[in-house]
């Protein structure tokens, strides 16, 4: 049996970002309760049970927002329902604002080794623009209240493509979160979703943001900028110090079985005929309700997703195992123009994009699929 | 009792949009041929597409009873679509009838199409009975209109039924009318069997079915037929009428109009136009049938899916047998592998097609941009005559080349002549007449080349105009003209879907345009992509498409690789609507897309 990895999500947020497309909710709160409460019982009613469990990801939303028992309730219930191993990692993600010494300390006694923080940029009047409720200077504090209490695996999300980013001012933010001691960056590009109030923003101003182009070229200094620093991009939006990597993230990526409690999280349950992901509902009634969709995967599935995300990691797929599931790369007239133009690699049996075309990764794993399906 | 002289056979023509659907609906209402509750709105226009659009396509014909003076008539009615395009089945359904109802609009009076069909019925000898329609609408002149008819069209209106299709306003007056005035059809039931098949199509139980006209003679179940023209015999299994559906009955005979079904397998020998005898006994002389029409605008029709040119080949069989005026032929393309140059009767007959094979058949095609006959004098005085841009021999074998042109009237209230001569002027007409034809409308007519017209020339004409022109046009023959072939190169390579014969006055502007449209509507390539128009090795545009630098999918979220997947499978599926040439991807959609240059841009 391998091991699990456990995601909880925690749907509440003081505030929604303009850009948050995330099953969350601000005003919530008198719904935590209830919510909390049935956590806890589909945690205890897991027919995984029992099973070693090597990483722990409470995600949301906001989980540092919430009043802390809640998430040491959440913890306890997992160690007294399944065999936590002893050098386990467990994330918690936090808001800058949203924690003190006391929150702090608390995650620290239950368990809790890893925070990621929601820090975005260090530009407050950017902060601002985007809803954020931090600014530079809470964001810092909260980093080195973290480092102070004894945590020494720290993420920083950054976003690129925000208002009023330039070069100078991302980089200068990244330079600033290594010299607080972040051990993980997480740079993602903004995604402006239909729906948000973001996308009403630039529907009447595309200026709001930089451009596209703008935004590829600022990242591209930054994954040069931080590589420089010994950050490796073991993902293609994920940087890390050797040995910080996330082994929680890693589990999506290599196709490893988690299981996801709360609203709208997702498991990947591998079994002996078929693998299946399954996702709990976005919306409370339906959660409560234990509303699941089943999503089985058959081979052209797992073919598609161990290209997609095998080539947005360091380690590329395993062509071996294409072979395996009736698909041979080496056959797809695109492959063979990909290596002569240097997009993509092999390295031994594995495939990998060369990192100068991460930025265009979507269209060249569209473009290594099978032809035919 | 005479039946003979109790048979009325008619159509209804009109301008479209003048009421010809709605008119032969209250008809049929009106005499009880299909009870209210089974009546639909528009009910001869059957296909989904007519109802959608609001025009008539296929030729419907209807068997109505009618009892006048105590006596009950037949009348059959033959619906006619209305559209320039399909002035050839217009013909063909008045060569099955006597008498012919010209439809006018009370408001908008005589149109390019009224006079244009008003002569068809007047070269075929049919009666005509002018009825004025919408006469409900505050802007109706009646009295107008039919002075109208009498200056313009030469036929007497004064007796014209003042009707209102929508309201069903006498209505049995036109009924009336109809038996006062269209002549009984002549014929001997003694003869030998003699009917014309004016339409046809295909039933999937019943095989190919013959529209007729029987003109003598007469035929039933059981009957051993002969299709004249391609000499292939028959068991007749079936006939009947349209009530408007087919309903079958014992005999067919002189003066009906009905649908005989015999087993007939193969679509292509049920020839449009040919006469059907009994093979023991055969008439002795064929009826004249129609001439072979000619299609006026071309295309190259492709599956999206290579491996489905045989799904399209049967799509274009099928629609064949409906439609007589389509012809195909296979064709290669480097750029889009196997389809067929289609021929049609004009640009409204090619949408049509096309949105047909797309939702009847399920087949996502590509069509090329529409193109014209020419006939290409070589120096060695060897004469071409290509449909395809790329069969253009080079410029130093071409003597001189002749392009298709058309006589073209177009009627307009006097405020847009102005504007009518500019566009005309504009396409490269000859200007050849303008007449006054009442305060309210004036006739102008123009010698214009077919490949202008097959451009933009209906909508621009409309927005010129604010929708009150209206135009018609005939073939006239052939024009000597500098024309020159278009080449669109991408990334160096040339692209045969996208080459183009234009007039070399505007090849310049032209390739300007279809180069920034191709940039627009090219999604960038990982390299960057550099589009040029040539004439020959002379390039004449130049338009860079940069590389593309993002196409990343989202952070997934908790584990949401599901998402993640299907938004990659839906771009994959994107992926199949595009074409490579050499190494550049193209949208389906570009090959089309350079029809629609605006020229007012």
């Amino acid at each position: 049996m391998s091991k699990l990895g456990i995601y909880v999500h925690i749907p509440f947020c003081e505030s929604k970002c303009l850009y948050c497309d995330f099953a969350s909710f601000s005003g919530a709160e008198n719904k935590q309760e209830q919510y909390f409460q049935f956590l806890l019982n589909e945690i205890k009613g897991s027919q995984y049970k029992g099973r070693e469990v090597d990483t722990i990801f409470i995600g949301g939303g906001t989980p540092s927002c919430v009043k802390p028992d809640y998430i040491e309730s959440v913890l306890r219930t997992i160690k007294e329902t399944f065999v936590l191993l002893d050098d386990a990692e467990i994330t918690i993600e936090c808001n800058p604002n949203s924690v003190d010494e006391r929150k702090l300390s608390l995650y620290k006694t239950c368990g809790i080794n890893r925070i990621s923080f929601g820090v975005q940029s260090l530009q407050d009047e950017t902060l601002k623009k985007i809803g954020r409720l931090h600014n530079r200077d809470m964001a810092l504090g909260a980093i080195a209240l973290a480092r102070r209490l004894g945590f020494n695996n720290i993420n920083a999300d950054l976003m690129l493509g925000l208002p009023n980013a330039t070069e100078e001012k991302v980089l200068s933010d990244a330079e600033i979160l290594i010299g607080y001691g972040v051990t993980h960056i997480s740079a993602y590009m903004l995604q402006v979703e239909q729906g948000t109030p973001l996308f009403e923003l630039i529907r009447k101003d595309p200026e709001f943001v930089p451009s596209d182009d703008e935004s590829v070229i600022i990242y591209e200094k930054l994954a040069n900028f931080l590589e420089k620093n010994g950050f490796l991009r073991y993902e293609i939006s994920n940087f890390a110090k050797t040995g910080y990597e996330c082994k929680h993230n890693l589990k999506y990526w290599s196709g490893e079985d988690y299981i996801g409690f709360g609203l709208a999280a997702h498991s990947l349950i591998r079994g002996k005929k078929v693998d299946q992901r399954i996702a709990n509902s976005k919306n409370f009634e339906e959660y409560f309700a234990e509303k699941k969709t089943i999503d089985k995967l058959y081979v052209t599935d797992k073919i598609v997703e161990k290209i997609m995300l095998g080539l947005r990691c360091k380690l590329g797929f395993s062509q071996r195992e294409l072979e395996s599931l009736g698909y041979v790369v080496k056959r797809n007239r695109n492959f063979k123009k990909f290596l002569e133009q240097g997009i993509i690699f092999e390295d031994g049996d594995r495939v990998k994009i060369n990192p100068k075309y991460y930025g265009v990764s979507n269209y060249i794993i569209v473009n290594l699929l099978p032809e035919d399906f | 009792m005479d039946k003979l002289s109790h048979i009325r056979n008619f159509c209804i023509v009109a301008h479209i949009d003048h009421g010809k659907s709605t008119l032969a609906d209250r008809l049929i209402e009106n005499t009880g041929t299909l009870a209210k509750r089974d009546m639909q709105a528009q009910l001869l226009d059957s296909m989904e597409l007519e109802r959608e659009k609001g025009i008539t396509i296929k030729l419907t014909p209807t068997r109505m009873k009618y009892t006048y003076g105590g006596e009950e008539y037949i009348l059959n009615l033959i619906d006619t679509p209305g559209h320039v395009d399909f002035t050839y089945e217009v013909s063909r359904s008045l060569l099955a009838c006597e008498g012919a109802i010209l439809i006018v609009d009370a408001s908008q009076g005589v149109e390019a199409q009224t006079l244009a069909n008003a002569y068809l019925a007047i070269d075929n000898n049919l009666e005509i009975l002018p009825v004025i329609n919408k006469i409900d609408l505050p802007s109706a002149r009646p009295d107008e209109v039919k002075s109208e008819i009498e200056d313009v069209i030469g036929i007497p209106a004064g007796h014209a039924p003042c009707i209102s299709a929508k309201d069903g306003t006498n209505i049995d007056h036109v009924l009336e009318m109809i038996v006062k005035e269209f002549p009984a059809p002549k014929g001997d039931v003694h003869e030998k069997l003699k009917c014309l098949i004016f339409d046809s199509f295909y039933d999937n139980f019943k095989g190919a079915i013959c529209f007729v006209r029987v003109f003598d003679g007469s035929v039933k179940p059981g009957d051993k037929i002969l299709m004249m023209q391609t000499g292939k015999t028959y068991d007749v299994t079936e006939v009947g009428y349209f009530v408007p559906n087919m309903q079958s009955c014992g005999k067919l005979s002189a003066g009906d109009v009905g649908y005989i079904a015999g087993s007939i397998k193969t679509i292509s020998d049920v020839s449009v136009g040919d006469t059907i005898t009994h093979a023991a006994n055969p008439c002795n002389e064929a009826l004249p049938g129609y001439k072979k029409v000619q299609p006026v605008v071309y295309c190259g029709v492709f599956p999206v899916d290579g491996a489905k040119y045989n799904e399209l080949k049967d799509a274009l069989e099928k629609l064949k047998l409906n439609d007589a005026s389509l012809e195909y032929q296979p064709e290669s393309s480097e750029a889009l592998g196997f389809g067929f140059r289609c021929g049609f009767l004009g640009l409204l007959h090619l949408e049509i097609i096309t949105e047909r094979i797309e939702r009847e058949f399920n087949l996502d095609i590509i069509t090329t941009a529409p193109s014209v006959y020419y006939k290409v004098h070589k120096t060695n005085g060897q004469v071409l005559e290509i449909s395809n841009p790329s069969d253009l021999p080079s410029t130093v074998e071409i003597d001189y080349i002749e392009e298709p042109v058309v006589k073209a009237n177009i009627f307009a209230p006097p405020d847009y002549v102005g504007a009518v001569m500019e566009l005309c002027q504009n396409k490269r007409g000859e200007y050849k007449n303008l007449t006054y034809l009442d305060k309210s409308r004036v006739r102008i007519d123009y010698i214009l080349p077919l490949g202008e017209i097959v451009y933009d020339f209906f909508d621009s004409l409309k927005s010129r105009t604010k929708g009150y022109a209206s135009f018609d046009y005939s073939m006239d023959g052939f024009s000597r003209s500098d024309l020159v072939r278009v080449d669109i190169l991408l990334n160096g390579e040339k692209c045969d879907a996208l080459s183009l014969i234009v007039h070399k006055d505007k090849a310049y502007s032209r390739g300007r345009e279809i180069a920034e449209k191709l940039k627009k509507i090219i999604p960038r390539q990982l390299f960057e992509v550099p589009i040029q128009a040539a004439i020959g090795n002379k390039i004449i545009a130049r338009e860079t498409i940069s590389a593309m630098r993002k196409d990343v999918l989202a952070k997934c979220y908790g584990g949401d690789i599901t998402r993640k997947r299907k938004l990659l499978e839906k771009q994959k599926e994107g992926k199949k609507r595009m074409r490579r040439i050499g190494s550049v991807e193209i949208p389906s959609e570009a090959f089309m897309s350079i029809l629609k240059l605006d020229d007012d841009e």
